[in-house]
């Protein structure tokens, strides 16, 4: 059986939605599915070397004023950082991670050794048009 | 299954995952059934809710027979075949 395709255009850049990410990935790392994530915009800058799951970098999208707690309560559930989510995701299954070319610049990150470690490749905005085209589930988070 | 059969089977892979809440016991499910062997019976231990319907959903559309799941007091068994 042929596995079956995730495609992700991750444009947040917030601790929140990128931990909404990192679980997501474990469910499509556990179905075996081949995963290919395109890092758009605000994403880029949380792959960023100096940034990463360093929250005190890093904004909620939604209540703002409330990270402390919902940090304290994810270490509490021993739920995993969003890097940790990414990085056991491709120990798994195949997980591409593809940073937007414009989105690596805007903030300042020119070649693939400016991000952390789990960034496969920098590309042009077309490759991810094919992903999505091809993929079997597409979402935009 | 009935819970008496259950409780019967002999246990290749016992994987306690009670101290995570989902996707933590997926994972861990998932990452076991790597290393045994076909037709080998794993039990997964689990104190969170949603992995007792994701569990037996997962390993269904993985190709794993799905045996049963006994509760226990705070915590719940799953028990499955690998194919």
């Amino acid at each position: 059986m042929e596995n079956k395709k995730l495609c992700l255009a991750l444009y947040t850049g917030s601790v929140d939605k990128l931990t909404a990410a990192g679980i997501i990935l474990s469910a499509a790392a556990a179905d075996d599915m081949k995963v290919d994530i395109y890092v758009l915009l605000q994403g880029a800058r949380a792959f960023r070397k100096d940034i990463g799951d360093n929250p005190d970098k890093l904004q909620m999208a939604e209540n703002p004023n409330m990270k402390e707690e919902f940090l304290q309560s994810l270490k509490n559930l021993k739920v995993k950082t969003w890097v940790e989510f990414f990085k056991e995701a491709k120990a798994i299954t195949d997980v591409k991670i593809h940073i937007c070319g414009l989105a690596g610049k805007v903030w300042g990150g020119e070649k693939l050794d400016d991000f952390i470690d789990i960034v496969d490749d920098i590309v042009g905005i077309n490759e991810y048009i094919t992903a999505a085209q091809e993929s079997d589930v597409h979402l935009f988070i | 299954m009935t819970n008496e059969e259950l409780k019967l089977l002999a246990v290749d892979k016992s994987v306690d995952a009670r101290g995570t809440a989902c996707p933590g016991p997926l994972l861990e499910a998932k990452k076991a059934i790597g290393i045994i062997k076909p037709g080998n019976i794993m039990e997964v231990l689990s104190a969170d809710e949603g992995t007792k319907k994701d569990i037996p959903k997962w390993c269904v559309k993985q190709g794993h027979e799905y045996l049963g799941t006994i509760e226990e007091s705070g915590y719940f068994k799953i028990y499955l075949k690998k194919r």
